[in-house]
């Protein structure tokens, strides 16, 4: 086996390469297809209402659609469709301790984070997409389809990188994940301006076109609604979520795992 | 090849390795790390596979720091402890990852992965999923995904634990071939006799600690002060007439049918032994050295530091 001459280390394209086709096929196990339900669920339960109420003649409320995006994907199944898949990623490795046979490769152990997530990201954009679709049968107004689309995928990148990156630097990575997207972004509405910017929901506002409900009297500390342009919105999700791979592949990097999964005082 | 020069692993406040120095020149050969569990084994390995940078001194492999080194990666191999692979995933295609990860591709590849998984008995069954696989199964696809690459060195940890005794000697096997065929092989273990059945040279740790290094023979003769036990099967009465006279005597006792006697160098007082029950002198029908194996050596080191 030690005869042949010994293999220059691959570029960090091709690591992203090799691990993102080595673990594509994760994507089509359980979790994966938990993570296509959470978009397949309320959109086909919405496209079975509506069609049912056409059979009986009925016509469905135009402002359903924009319930469904704004109250289901947007506020909760997106944020746990992040919460479910980006424990497949590079954490699933550290806490199955295989870890090490990826470490003890030379190559850019950097990339590994974005390489595994990669997979998940396009299985769920694929069906965010087919989410956003459908909502158009339900009544969705055409002229906010694009918006909605890149707005999920936009929202669904940046959330995937971010609960990459929590899921490396914290154990309970997966708790603080849900309370910051449980507790923080549902404040919003009581959120000034520069605190509405520091939540995804304000940038899928942008893109999407309003929330579903407006402003009611009793919430008293209720703030204007504050916009970012539609294509800034889109850049920020987008350089924020590349800015979380990065963190966490730096933080992949430079951390000492061992065997153990446990760190060293290097 | 490796060189340690006062190397140490800390976790936090626990001491994984105090420092340690040694080296382990170029070339082919099998080199034993012995300890119990706890010794600083698995330390010692993953500074070596540039997994874990040292808390203090320096390691060098291949003459550089491993600790995140392509450099480094690209000439060796590890196979870590325990059968963990990759949930949900396919042998070959995991493997054919691995290889991409290791730099290769197209053509070299594929006959990096044939060849892996040829040398490991894996070629037939290398489609199936992992979770589909015995513990002996994983872990050849854990060597393979070691030796895709041909590394010059090869770090394995523990890799009989869980193994059926077919499965261990055939692992022995394989990695005699691959230390005859150039590759150098560290091999960890707490399993005394099979370390002594598969290396020609043995680290020995304890509690963080290198206590000796050497052949099981050179080891044996840095313990002068703890005598080998024989046990010398005859007339017990003769037997023991003969051995008060030796000047290497340490002891004597005397059982049914034989005597135990403990000896300071049995190099010395064996000839000896051999000549007079050749010349008929002494009545002996049967010579069993009770301790003059890697487990005795390791008791008695590992005695004194304890």
């Amino acid at each position: 086996m030690s005869a042949g001459p010994t293999p220059s280390a691959p570029s960090p394209l091709a690591t992203l390469r090799a691990t993102a086709f080595g673990y594509a096929p994760r994507v089509l196990q359980g979790r994966g297809w938990a993570v296509a339900a959470l978009v397949a669920v309320p959109v086909g339960i919405s496209l079975a209402i509506s069609a049912i109420s056409r059979l009986k003649g009925l016509d469905m409320d135009p402002a359903e659609a924009l319930r469904i995006f704004h109250d289901g994907l947007v506020k909760m199944m997106l944020p746990i469709m992040a919460l479910v898949a980006a424990p497949a990623g590079i954490r699933e490795d550290l806490e199955q301790r295989t870890l090490p046979l990826l470490l003890a490769r030379p190559a850019a152990v950097w990339a590994y984070p974005l390489g595994k997530g990669l997979p998940w990201f396009l299985w769920g954009a694929a069906w965010l997409v087919l989410g956003a679709l459908g909502l158009q049968m339900v009544g969705g107004d055409p002229s906010l389809l694009l918006g909605r689309i890149a707005a999920l995928v936009g929202a669904w990148w940046g959330e995937l990188a971010l609960m990459t990156l929590v899921g490396l630097l914290f154990k309970r990575g997966t708790l603080w994940g849900a309370l910051y997207f449980f507790l923080w972004e549902p404040l919003l509405r009581i959120f000034p301006p520069f605190l509405q910017r520091l939540t995804f929901t304000h940038y899928i506002e942008s893109l999407a076109g309003s929330r579903a409900a407006e402003v009611k009297t009793h919430e008293l500390l209720a703030q204007e609604q504050v916009a970012t342009h539609p294509a800034l919105a889109l850049l920020v999700l987008l350089a924020f979520g590349a800015l979380c791979w990065a963190l966490a592949g730096w933080k992949l990097h430079r951390t000492p795992i061992g065997l153990a999964g446990s760190e060293s005082e290097g | 090849m490796i060189s340690l020069d006062r190397a140490s692993l800390r976790y936090g406040p626990i001491l994984g390795l105090s420092p340690t120095t040694f080296e382990l020149p170029e070339g082919g050969g099998i080199t034993g790390l012995l300890g119990p569990n706890g010794a600083g084994k698995s330390s010692l390995l993953q500074l070596l596979s540039g997994l874990l940078p040292p808390s203090g001194g320096e390691v060098r492999v291949f003459g550089q720091a491993p600790f995140r080194n392509p450099a480094v990666l690209a000439r060796l191999g590890l196979v870590p402890e325990g059968d963990r692979l990759p949930s949900g995933l396919r042998a070959d295609r995991w493997l054919r990852m691995m290889g991409e990860l290791s730099g290769l591709s197209g053509e070299a590849l594929k006959g990096a992965l044939a060849g892996a998984l040829e040398t490991v008995g894996m070629a037939d069954r290398a489609h199936l999923t992992f979770a589909r696989m015995s513990k002996g199964m994983r872990q050849r696809i854990r060597l393979a995904q070691a030796l895709l690459h041909g590394p010059e060195l090869l770090i394995l940890d523990e890799p009989f634990n869980g193994l059926d005794p077919e499965a261990r000697l055939g692992l022995m096997d394989l990695l005699r071939r691959l230390a005859a065929e150039g590759t150098r092989v560290l091999v960890s273990s707490h399993i005394l006799s099979e370390i002594a059945l598969l290396t020609d040279r043995i680290l020995l740790l304890f509690r963080g600690r290198l206590l000796a290094e050497g052949t099981v023979t050179e080891i044996r003769q840095l313990l002068d002060r703890h005598p080998v036990e024989l046990r010398l099967a005859g007339e017990p009465l003769d037997l023991a007439r003969w051995a008060v006279e030796q000047p290497e005597l340490a002891a004597l006792r005397m059982e049914e049918g034989a005597v135990v006697l403990s000896v300071r160098s049995p190099r010395d007082i064996l000839p000896r032994l051999q000549r007079a029950a050749a010349g008929g002198q002494l009545p002996l029908r049967a010579l069993d050295p009770l301790d003059l194996n890697l487990d005795a050596v390791f008791q008695y080191l590992t005695k004194d530091h304890a």
